[in-house]
């Protein structure tokens, strides 16, 4: 009853924040000196009928504030709105949506499944050899930046021909038969997978080091093995149950990411994700789609913290009281 | 401490070692190379190699349009790029971007098309043409069909022009253009194969307007409430096996951010010699990808089947060419116009009450000597070498070197700081310490701006500063976001000086009004606006091509309408109230198994790609 009450409250809390990133994210984009139709103005076959007729079809024609509040009321409606070509911005989303999904929920699989033990063999083993080489395969991976690797990775898919130079199928995808199909997404994926992967790796092995070291430095755990428990037991059942607690935080803003996370990467590789159609739309100045895209943002990071303390709720009894 | 360092170290010349390893693949980067290297390529299939165009040829009624290239093999894929989103559309009538035209023209026929070559008009899905007067009738070919089966009938023709253009629906240009004395041509149908075109007065570029494509009546008013949706017709979202078309290659998928399919379609009306219908290539495909670095890596990679190249690449490519599987063409200057313009507005803001460029600054832009010395100042040549990477040829014309109407007979100069002295001196400016004052003493000081971001137009604007500074004029070079600089040349006209490029048509100069006709919606270096004072007169030598235009326009004979567009390129070029610089070169790469090429400075590479097939060499 309390959770429920607790749940309420926040989302709540969420409108407020909502009308205002959107408020914010509307003016600036609304007032930044990108003209949509700049294209069109200086495409000498375009007739200044043309352009009066796409100017009310934008909306451009009527005052920001006015903009802003045709906007509002079909977002709230559930309506997106239509790109500047015309198209539903909920049909582009949707086609994009899958693609960033297959991607980011790959790679955060991968990194939790890898990192979190890593740090906690890093943390057990601290000062060892073992945890130097990690620490340096870390710091080498936090230190290069991802557009750079990726550049790097194509350039190795185009001299070795292993890999195909980004995008996410081939052009033959649809002959493909289903296994087939299977195949060809994921060798498209290895190196956007790549890049990703050992860029997040670095950061959530640190990260778990570093919580794993601050528990079993704490004075429980030394008189846990005072009390001549095993070591095992010590880890897996004392220190770690603490030590994760930050790490959902963490989830929580990975789960931020999920849509928006991997935007550079995508844009290197040429993947067809969200990145890439929103970098595009910010370039010239899709309102509506821009803006869907930062709703969706912005929802999703409010979303993922409610969920890292929904679960922290049920992990840790002290937030509870 | 000591064991970090030594991995340090290591990592480092690991990362060394391996960027000496792929710099040594390319060691020609540096190279420049002269554009006409390129065209002297033993493989190459000569540039003036002439195109036989195809014929009309009847076989058991039905007008075939007869290929005359030899007879190649059916089957294969062809893979081509298009850079930036994709398409937006697939409707011929509503796209406004290049992406998009090309997707749709591959779709869809017009009446009429141009030679390739010699840019004269030629009939497509028009088997031919009678002019009576002001009257055109328009036979159609009998028995070709849509891609559905249905015939293609005067029907279809009627609808196109009646109902989608004269209309008014989407893009506008079409019709805009076809406006003669204000008024539209009408259109009648005449039985089922022949419509009359009936027009005011003779209007040189009407005829070349019929190769707007035609539209598929039936496919197009399935939907009752058709013309209120017609925007949104043929969206991208179009299942594509709904749609109608009737161009060599029919719709086979779209997927958003990744690539365009064709197919060939199986009811296309051109065969090859041996009567066997065409296209021969079963699939045409477009990637889409984000940038020109992208698409470099992907034709390396054997994923792309063409690319065009640009500046330092063409070096690399060409030292790599003997070895490799593709073709190099050099196609010649395009259709781009680079240029400076100066602004030589003589009006006041109706709203302010001042004038948009200052009165000072006035004098000068609108001194014929000021704006040719400017003109003598430059240096067109090292422009072309360093900016463009030889890549391009010096233009003094307003008509590109590949367009039918192009002066021949401008020739240009090379620079000339000597003459361009003489001209400052003549109109009272005097050079002191290397520095240019007018004759009421003030400092010569101008304004330059392009778009910020690209970077040609930028090294374009710091070259144009030094060239100036020779002559002692200080430029003040600042690139602005394009959006704000299209503002301040539509809108705000505070501009002085601003380096643009353009794209114009080479078989159709009327296009160019817009931007001549002293009205014109892009008179850029006069843009007249509703905020005007109105009551200024324009130019002489405006009045001048004004009428040059409309003359030109009722031109029906090439030759005496070229005479027209010969004194219009030379009166820009003697005013100089717009600069040319330079026009760029397209150079080609293109796999050596696509055959029956026949590549042209007009048309492009793969203009008839229905002729086109695929046969690997054998080695």
């Amino acid at each position: 009853m309390k959770m429920w009450k607790f749940i309420f409250k926040r989302i709540l809390q969420t409108i407020p924040l909502l009308v205002i990133v959107s408020l914010i994210s509307f003016f600036i984009i609304r007032l930044s000196p990108v003209d949509p139709l700049a294209e069109l103005r200086l495409n000498p076959s375009i007739s200044q009928e043309t352009l009066q007729k796409e100017k009310a079809r934008l909306g451009l024609d009527k005052p920001i504030i006015v903009q802003y509040g045709l906007w509002a009321k079909s977002f709230i409606q559930g309506d997106l709105g239509v790109t500047s070509a015309g198209e539903k911005v909920s049909v582009k989303l949707a086609e994009r949506i899958p693609n960033t999904l297959i991607l980011t929920l790959i790679v955060i699989f991968m990194t939790w499944s890898v990192g979190v033990p890593l740090g906690i063999l890093g943390a057990i083993y601290n000062k060892s050899k073992l945890d130097r080489i990690l620490t340096i395969l870390s710091s080498v991976g936090m230190a290069i930046p991802s557009f750079f690797f990726a550049i790097l990775l194509l350039i190795f898919a185009v001299k070795s021909g292993w890999f195909p130079v980004g995008g996410l199928t081939s052009y033959n995808f649809s002959d493909l038969s289903l296994f087939g199909k299977i195949l060809d997404i994921s060798k498209h994926l290895v190196l956007p997978v790549t890049v990703l992967f050992t860029l997040s790796l670095a950061g959530l092995q640190r990260q778990m080091r570093a919580n794993m070291l601050d528990v079993l430095d704490s004075d429980y755990i030394k008189f846990a093995r005072a009390k001549g428990l095993s070591e095992n037991k010590i880890i897996f059942k004392h220190a770690l149950r603490n030590a994760i607690n930050p790490m959902i935080t963490l989830l929580g803003f990975e789960f931020a990411g999920l849509l928006s996370g991997a935007a550079l990467t995508e844009y290197v590789f040429q993947y067809p994700g969200l990145g890439r159609l929103i970098l595009e739309a910010v370039m010239k100045s899709d309102i509506n789609l821009v803006m869907a895209s930062l709703m969706i943002g912005s929802i999703m990071l409010v979303a993922g913290n409610l969920l890292a303390d929904i679960l922290l709720i049920i992990t840790d009894p002290r937030v509870r009281s | 401490m000591k064991r970090v360092a030594r991995i340090i170290l290591t990592v480092i010349i690991i990362l060394v070692v391996c960027c000496l390893v792929i710099r040594k693949d390319n060691p020609n980067t540096d190279l420049t190379i002269n554009s006409s290297d390129v065209k002297k390529n033993p493989d190459a299939i000569e540039l003036d190699l002439d195109y036989p165009t195809p014929k009309t040829k009847t076989i058991n009624g039905i007008d075939y349009l007869q290929s005359q290239l030899p007879v190649g093999k059916f089957g294969g894929e062809f893979i081509s790029s298009t850079i930036g989103e994709g398409p937006k559309t697939f409707n011929p009538f509503t796209s406004t971007d290049a992406t998009s035209s090309t997707m749709a023209d591959a779709m869809y026929d017009g009446l009429f098309t141009s030679n390739p070559m010699t840019g004269e008009v030629i009939p497509k899905l028009a088997k031919n043409l009678e002019i009576k007067g002001n009257k055109y009738i328009i036979r159609l070919r009998k028995g070709i069909q849509w891609s559905d089966g249905k015939p293609i009938t005067a029907d279809d023709v009627l609808f196109t022009w009646k109902d989608i253009i004269f209309a008014g629906l989407g893009n506008t240009s079409t019709r805009d253009s076809m406006l003669i004395d204000g008024e539209l041509p009408k259109i009648r149908k005449i039985d089922n194969y022949t419509v009359e075109f009936t027009i005011k007065k003779q209007f040189a570029p009407f005829l070349r307007m019929l190769s707007a494509p035609i539209a598929p009546k039936h496919y197009f008013t399935k939907d009752k409430n058709w013309a209120k949706n017609f925007d949104r017709f043929l969206s991208t979202n179009t299942n594509p096996k709904t749609i109608v078309s009737s161009g060599a290659y029919r719709l086979k998928e779209y997927v958003p951010a990744q690539r365009v399919v064709f197919e060939r379609n199986p009811n296309y009306y051109l065969i090859n010699k041996k009567g066997e219908k065409l296209p021969y290539i079963n699939k045409i495909i477009y990637l889409i990808v984000g940038d020109i670095n992208n698409q470099i890596l992907k034709f390396e990679a054997n994923e792309l089947d063409e690319i065009s190249l640009k500046g330092g690449d063409v070096a690399r490519y060409k030292a790599k060419e003997c070895k490799s599987n593709y073709v190099i063409y050099n196609l010649g200057a395009d259709n781009g116009t680079m240029f400076l313009a100066i602004n030589l507005n003589n009006r006041k803001n109706k709203q302010t009450g001042k004038y948009y460029v200052p009165l000072k600054k006035q004098r000068w832009f609108q001194d014929v000597n000021f704006r040719r010395a400017i003109d003598f100042a430059i240096d067109r040549k090292s422009m072309v070498q360093n900016i463009a990477n030889g890549m391009a040829t010096p233009l003094f014309t307003a008509e590109s070197p590949n367009g039918i109407y192009y002066n021949e007979k401008i020739k240009g100069h090379s620079r000339d700081l000597q003459k361009a002295k003489e001209l400052l001196t003549s109109s009272g400016f005097v050079i002191k310490n290397k520095k240019l004052y007018d004759k009421y003493g003030n400092r010569v000081e101008i304004d330059l701006s392009t778009n910020a971001g690209n970077t040609e137009r930028e090294a374009l604007g710091v070259m144009i500063k030094q060239d100036l500074s020779d002559i002692g004029i200080q430029v003040n070079f600042k690139p602005i976001e394009f959006n704000s600089l299209v503002n301040k040349i539509t809108n705000s006209f505070d501009w002085d000086t601003i380096i643009l490029g353009l794209t114009g048509s080479p078989v159709e100069p009327h296009n160019g009004k817009n931007v001549w006709n002293s009205n014109g919606p892009l008179h850029l270096f006069n843009q007249r606006s509703q905020n005007d004072i109105s009551g200024v007169l324009p130019y002489p030598f405006e009045k001048r091509i004004n009428d040059i235009f409309d003359k030109a326009s009722l031109c029906l004979k090439f030759n005496e309408r070229k005479k027209y567009y010969d004194e219009y390129q030379q009166i820009v070029y003697n005013e100089a109230p717009i600069i040319y610089l330079y026009s760029p070169i397209r150079i080609f790469a293109i796999r050596r198994k696509i055959k029956n090429l026949y590549p042209s400075t007009l048309s492009g590479l793969t203009y008839n790609i229905e002729e086109l097939y695929i046969e690997e060499d054998k080695k």
